[in-house]
């Protein structure tokens, strides 16, 4: 048992170090008043997790602890995914000002839970390690949310919590089922048991598969499990937006793929569902974000029809599209993340969270302004940018599993997102500024910005790496 | 480093020394720029030198790219692709020097119009499809801006709806580009010229369609022509000029590169509406110029009525026709060009387009005057210039297979005499309107920017040969490949 519990240690020290790390940075926030403490602590506690990630076994040699978790190439990925989101989140929350002093331990303590539930949804190998891994993640954020003062934030929190708890029941009840029908609760064993279900108890097992997409689709925002969304990134530090809108719909489609692998069975009752649900989650997302005038909003919605194409390489159902969707994920990392770090500039110059914040941008701050459209133009799906990469990638999927219908529908979705990222564009270049005082950035931001700028523009030309690493990601078995 | 790698390396290096230089040092960015687009013309005359008719792709580049995905960096010109290179480094230098009148945000400006030029080079030469799509939309964005900052009027709507309806109808392509990887392995088009005879035919025709998309909206075949008259008049006039001189061509070469070659059964299937669409066009644009009484707005609808004899020609499949339809977009860049810059020159001094507030400028200024009947009669089609050489090849070789879109389509030539004679007439002649006394005559840089195009227009009016020679063993094994004759 001894040696179990330490072969598993030996994979698992990024995990422990974030957790001690959290608890380490809420300690020093309540005892000193000077934010830099937290934060330094947060990332002594980020590097060593990243250092000790870069010496984890990949295949530890017996299952670690007992099962409950699983280490493979897939989970891996996700790993450094919610360590590289988490990074630039604490970069843009160093710089930006919605969050009061005192709380900052709190902040950059509650960052660093959510990574680690992030990292447990990826390698989650058992029903109750997903439960708690999730509600880690929902917790966390339920009071990441909740942060700012002012009635706006205590009311996007109570929605998210009041909409997380009734889709964690909801989906509480789903895995309750499974362990009746099955008896088992690692992935492994209940795909085993799951294989032999037939008559009215493979249609219980479908019930049960709905009501857990219930509490995933909660957290990957899937309509109509979505409702949440605008309100808590609306009233969410921009930062903590950021994170939501990146962390939990990466690790949140990791648990999906890996729950869907371990219920295959019950795929063909599932998939048209799913896939009726993929195309109305982008179409509603986009066309919602036509008309929002609140810059969170705006991305709120715009996740939503991310998520929608991201979706795409779920419901495809083949390894091809796992690939893509991992690439996509990456491009969404860097587009998105960068995307938050401009708004977090100019939501600390101006004050604004509304649209009209970006008039004129070029003219106040020609650097960002440039930045920021690429970052949208990849959002859009523009070559030679990743985001173009990504989803032809993920089409290219839909077409290959023969979905034409599917593939159609994200194109001309993609026709109708061009129209609110183009028009950002439009009010920072084509329109004058209201004020001539210019925008400025700190080093923070600007590393965040210059990195994944980088990344979304050299990426998208020289992806080989990329796609090599994606290809080792995405595991033949998620079992 | 090999031609045509270094054709595209001068927009890109000239871009790259634009954003280097600090805003305030205009003398030095106007001059690289003008330095990036003269090399780029004078490598593309010397791919000219090198070229042989008859031997097919030439001066093929290949290096992998994303081996994954089988992506290859591909560049070849052939006797389709070479006119158009030549055209886009002859009207890139011209109307870089017409750039001369932007007034504000230079570094931006010429940033973004090197930009323009490296992916309107880029298209004609690319021979991988991936790549090709890559520099379709790289077209994109430099395009919005230059519209959107430095045009007139309505200069966003313009911008937006140029952006959006071209985008729109990529996309299209983008799925037809996927579906026929995932058939093929491939996205050589040279390869993919082989093998998309093998499709099924409904597929090809599928693939057709969303390619015709595509290319429907740059050429633009009505009804995706909105967007044409909105951009054209609000672009600044060096804009106008590689917008209805190089962008429209795009479509066209899509055809001949993509549709073409990569899917006969769908190109013969949808002959007869090929030839039906460029016949409304022709009719259509020259009807709908007859009404404007904008000038550029004209100049804008007889590019709709002209790009009507490209898709004539191209419906036709015979060699008549495809060489007409080459020469008309050859000349029609020459013109058009020719033509925005006059109506540019005019507006720069007037602040006006109303055909009815000029009217006697031609004894104010002669040079122009000259000039402007010039371009107007290339325009209608005057024998002995070039307008007239492709729209007759065009009508020639598809009379004899769409009898009667051909025969409707011959009134395009004649209104285009009512709409062009007129406009030069209200202002040419008459008496002279006295607030334009003290109108100034064409200065030497816009002498400059002009007289090359009105040369090159007399000499291809005059010596067609010259331009035929180039194309015809490409344009002929274009149809032994689409026909089997």
């Amino acid at each position: 048992m001894r040696l179990v519990l330490f072969e598993s240690l030996w994979a698992w020290w990024p995990e422990v170090l974030l957790s001690a790390g959290a608890l380490v940075v809420i300690l020093a926030g309540a005892v000193t008043r000077r934010p830099a403490w937290p934060l330094g602590l947060a990332w002594a506690a980020l590097v060593g997790a990243a250092a000790t990630l870069t010496q984890a076994p990949l295949l530890p040699p017996s299952g670690v602890f007992y099962n409950l978790i699983i280490c493979d190439a897939f989970s891996f990925t996700f790993r450094w995914f919610a360590l590289g989101t988490t990074a630039l989140v604490l970069l843009l929350a160093a710089e930006s000002r919605d969050v009061a002093a005192a709380w900052r331990g709190e902040y950059y303590g509650l960052v660093l839970f959510v990574a680690v539930g992030l990292m447990l949804m990826a390698e989650a190998n058992h029903l109750l390690m997903a439960y708690l891994a999730m509600e880690l993640v929902s917790l966390s954020s339920y009071a990441l949310v909740g942060l700012v003062e002012g009635p706006r934030a205590a009311e996007a929190s109570l929605k998210y919590l009041l909409f997380g708890a009734l889709a964690s029941a909801i989906m509480l009840f789903g895995m309750s089922l499974l362990f009746a029908l099955t008896g088992e609760m690692g992935f492994y064993e209940i795909r085993r048991t799951v294989v032999g279900l037939g008559g009215p108890l493979a249609q219980l097992l479908v019930t049960a598969v709905v009501l857990m997409v219930v509490g995933l689709g909660f957290k990957v925002s899937l309509v109509p499990f979505h409702q949440w969304t605008p309100d808590a990134y609306e009233g969410a530090p921009v930062p903590v937006t950021a994170l939501l809108s990146v962390g939990p719909k990466a690790a949140g489609l990791a648990l999906f793929l890996r729950v869907l692998e371990a219920l295959q069975p019950a795929w063909a009752a599932l998939a048209p569902v799913l896939l009726l649900l993929t195309i109305v989650t982008m179409t509603l997302g986009n066309a919602v974000a036509l008309v929002q005038q609140n810059v969170k909003r705006l991305f709120a919605y715009s996740t939503i029809g991310q998520v929608g194409y991201l979706l795409i390489g779920l419901v495809v159902g083949t390894t091809v599209g796992r690939e893509a969707l991992l690439l996509y994920l990456v491009a969404y990392l860097l587009m998105n993340l960068g995307a938050f770090a401009c708004i977090v500039a100019v939501v600390n110059a101006t004050g604004s969270e509304a649209l009209d914040a970006f008039r004129g941008l070029a003219q106040r701050a020609p650097g960002l302004a440039l930045c920021t459209a690429l970052f949208l133009l990849s959002l859009a799906g523009l070559p030679p940018l990743l985001g173009f990469l990504g989803k032809f990638l993920l089409f290219g999927a839909a077409l290959e599993a023969g979905q034409t219908g599917l593939a159609l529908a994200a194109i001309l979705n993609s026709a109708v997102a061009l129209y609110y990222y183009v028009n950002l564009i439009r009010l920072m270049y084509l329109q004058p500024a209201s004020e001539a005082r210019p925008v400025t950035a700190g080093r923070a931001v600007w590393l965040a910005v210059t990195v994944c700028a980088v990344g979304t523009l050299v990426l998208g030309l020289f992806p080989q790496t990329l796609l090599d690493l994606v290809r080792a990601g995405s595991a033949l078995t998620l079992l | 480093m090999p031609a045509l790698s270094a054709l595209l390396a001068c927009p890109l290096a000239g871009m790259l020394v634009v954003l280097l230089v600090p805003r305030t040092n205009v003398r030095l960015i106007r001059t690289a720029a003008l330095l990036a687009t003269g090399l780029a013309l004078l490598v593309s005359l010397e791919v000219l030198n090198g070229f042989d008719p008859s031997g097919g792709m030439q001066f093929v580049e290949r290096a992998a790219w994303i081996p994954q995905l089988n992506i290859q960096y591909a560049l070849g010109v052939d006797g389709i692709s070479l006119p158009l290179v030549l055209l886009t480094g002859l009207l890139g230098f011209l109307a870089c020097i017409a750039s001369w009148s932007i007034t504000e945000r230079h570094k931006e400006y010429f940033a973004l119009y090197l930009l323009l030029e490296l992916g309107m080079l880029g298209t004609f030469v690319a021979l991988d499809l991936f790549l090709f799509y890559i520099f379709w939309e790289v077209v994109l964005v430099p395009m919005y801006f230059l519209i959107g900052i430095w045009g007139g009027g309505r200069r966003e709507y313009s911008a937006f709806k140029f952006f959006v309806y071209t985008l729109t109808g990529s996309l299209f392509m983008l799925l037809a580009i996927l579906a026929l990887y995932l058939r093929t392995g491939t996205f050589d088009l040279l390869v993919l010229a082989e093998q998309g005879r093998e499709l099924s035919r409904p597929l090809q025709q599928w693939l057709f369609l969303a390619f015709f998309l595509a290319f429907a909206v740059k050429v633009p075949v009505f009804p995706f022509h909105t967007w044409l008259p909105d951009a054209h008049v609000d672009a600044p006039t060096p804009i106008s000029v590689l917008l209805a001189g190089v962008l429209l061509k795009m479509g066209g070469y899509g055809f001949l590169r993509i549709s073409y070659p990569l899917l006969p059964a769908g190109v013969e299937w949808f002959g007869l509406a090929m030839a039906v669409l460029g016949m409304i066009n022709v009719v259509y644009g020259a009807l709908v110029a007859m009404a404007q009484t904008d000038f550029k707005r004209l100049v804008a609808y007889s590019s709709v009525s002209h790009m009507g004899f490209v898709l004539l020609g191209f419906s036709s499949l015979t060699l008549e026709g495809l060489h007409g339809a080459m020469f008309q977009m050859v000349a029609h860049g020459l013109i058009t060009g020719g033509m925005f810059l006059l109506v540019g020159v005019l507006y720069d001094r007037a602040h006006t387009r109303d055909l009815g507030a000029f009217g006697g400028l031609g004894a104010r200024v002669p040079v122009f005057a000259g000039f402007l009947i010039f371009f107007g009669l290339a325009s209608l089609g005057l024998p002995g210039l070039a307008g007239f050489v492709g729209e007759f090849f065009a009508l020639v070789g598809t009379f004899g297979v769409w009898a009667w879109p051909t025969t409707v389509s011959v009134l395009g030539v004649v209104i285009a005499a009512a709409y062009i004679l007129t406009a030069l007439q209200q202002v040419l002649l008459g008496p002279l309107n006295a607030r334009w006394h003290t109108l100034t005559d064409m200065t030497g840089r816009e002498l400059v920017s002009l007289a090359p195009l009105l040369a090159l227009v007399l000499l291809l009016g005059l010596y067609p040969l010259a331009l035929m020679n180039l194309q015809e063993p490409t344009l002929q094994q274009i149809i032994t490949h689409v026909t089997g004759r």
